[in-house]
């Protein structure tokens, strides 16, 4: 075939190179030809799923999705420097891998995942995880519960998905490298117990992007993880918090009270704020 | 690729659903292009390529597991694309050259990263190039586009146009001088121009 190749160069030359020039590299086909392809032979709507791509802080996010639920996304920019971009045909063959089913680009998303990726509000989205082991699964849906702009570490997510008490931070770092909906299962609100972020699934500037786009500051995120500091008190209401969690936001400077336990904090005489839920209640 | 093309013909032969999906996913793109230049109309190759599957699919249902095995997907795919785009000039009354054909090819160079080929060649070549690949007598459009356009070896060629190898590269040799004389008395002109 090479040598094949090389007589056509020859003998074909310049005209040759022009021609080519039209072929599938220089060429666009319809987004929507395969999907009416698909349509118009009769093949049921279960046999395959559909994506689209969509920007977010991050950059370009594959979405694929069947009738029911989102069933994976990936990001274009991938884990670690001078990676080269995931291209449309890398996404549909690591979905064809991962669920067994065809991904077929599409221009129209589904209700929902628009605003979902705009707002940081992914919570009710409909994420088909059954593919994943249990526990597997408990980490994610835990992670899911996060509310955008806020953090929590891994031994928070552990104990919201009900793993058994010990030394599992690995276990859950493990489940949400293998996030298989990034973005909307909000992996980048996850942090080490020294408040440094995970990023266990892309680049850390993909997950900064992220995190800056829901309005968290990083610089002080990371002041915090230097001093050790993981926990934030109000010295008015004797409750700590997460220092990300919403009511820890509201206290004001002259108020707050740094601890690096929530032992310290008990001993303090101080209580744990119920929304986010520093020890288990 | 080979690899590849034995997965989807042993996806085909168990699953006929499930491997449509996928001859689908990875071949569509290749069956429109083939007729967006063999037909240099975007829409013509949009319909044209939505029949080529249907008979596809439609054939796929009435082979046995072991034929659907031995299929060469890319090849059996562009035969049956060759077909239906010979039938439809067949029997269409021939519509002369609309102004759409341009613009076609003009939308379609705007986009993807430009490789070296594509930087060489302007909007306006590629336009003069359509423009000249649609006058080419059908008998050698099918093969300088097989060849030249969507790059299959001489093997793969002689496949789909169920003709011997040599015959194929004869075809494609003739096609050749046929378009640089096509394009001849353009060239000229762009030549004087430039200098």
């Amino acid at each position: 075939m090479n040598h094949d190749n090389e007589e056509a160069f020859s003998s074909s030359g310049d005209l040759g190179l022009r021609l080519a020039a039209l072929g599938p590299r220089g060429a666009t086909t319809p987004e929507d030809f395969a999907l009416r392809v698909l349509r118009r032979a009769g093949i049921s709507r279960s046999r395959y799923d559909t994506y689209v791509r969509l920007e977010t802080a991050a950059g370009g996010l594959f979405v694929a999705f069947g009738p029911e639920a989102v069933t994976g996304a990936e990001l274009e920019a991938r884990h670690g420097p001078g990676r080269e971009r995931l291209t449309p045909q890398w996404f549909e063959e690591s979905h064809r891998r991962r669920v067994g089913r065809s991904a077929i680009p599409t221009d129209r998303a589904p209700a929902g995942l628009r605003p979902a990726l705009r707002t940081g509000r992914a919570r009710h989205l409909a994420i088909d995880l059954s593919g994943l082991p249990v526990d597997e699964r408990a980490v994610l849906e835990a992670v899911r519960s996060i509310p955008p702009g806020q953090l929590r570490p891994v031994s928070w997510i552990a104990r919201e998905a009900g793993l058994p008490p010990g030394p599992d931070a690995r276990a859950v770092v493990r489940s949400l490298a293998r996030n298989p909906a990034t973005v909307l299962v909000p992996c980048h609100r996850a942090t080490h117990d020294d408040g440094t972020p995970c990023d266990a699934a892309y680049a850390r500037e993909a997950g900064d992007a992220l995190r800056g786009a829901e309005g968290i500051d990083m610089v002080t995120v990371r002041q915090w993880a230097r001093g050790g500091d993981t926990l934030l008190g109000s010295d008015t209401t004797h409750i700590y918090c997460h220092p990300t969690c919403a009511h820890a936001r509201r206290i004001t400077p002259a108020h707050r009270v740094p601890f690096r336990t929530a032992r310290d904090a008990h001993r303090a005489g101080y209580r744990a704020c119920k929304s986010c839920r520093p020890v288990a209640a | 690729m080979d690899d590849e093309a034995k997965q989807l013909t042993e996806l085909l032969a168990t699953d006929l659903d499930g491997g449509f999906t996928e001859l689908v996913r990875i071949h569509a793109q290749v069956v429109h292009i083939f007729l967006l230049r063999v037909t240099g109309s975007a829409a013509e190759a949009d319909d044209l390529g939505q029949d080529t599957f249907l008979r596809a699919y439609t054939a796929l249902r009435g082979y046995s597991g072991d034929r659907r095995r031995a299929l060469l997907p890319r090849a059996w795919l562009l035969t049956i694309a060759a077909n239906v785009w010979r039938n439809h000039v067949r029997t269409s009354v021939r519509r002369p050259v609309s102004a759409m054909r341009v613009e076609d090819a003009e939308d379609l160079w705007s986009d993807g990263r430009p490789g070296p080929e594509e930087r060489a060649a302007t909007a306006e070549d590629r336009g003069r190039l359509v423009e000249a690949l649609s006058q080419l007598p059908e008998i050698y459009r099918v093969p300088v586009v097989l060849r030249h356009v969507m790059g299959l070896s001489y093997g793969e060629m002689a496949q789909v146009q169920g003709c011997p190898v040599g015959t194929a590269k004869a075809q494609v040799s003739r096609g050749l001088r046929h378009l640089r004389r096509l394009l001849e008395p353009q060239e000229a002109v762009r030549k004087d121009v430039a200098m």
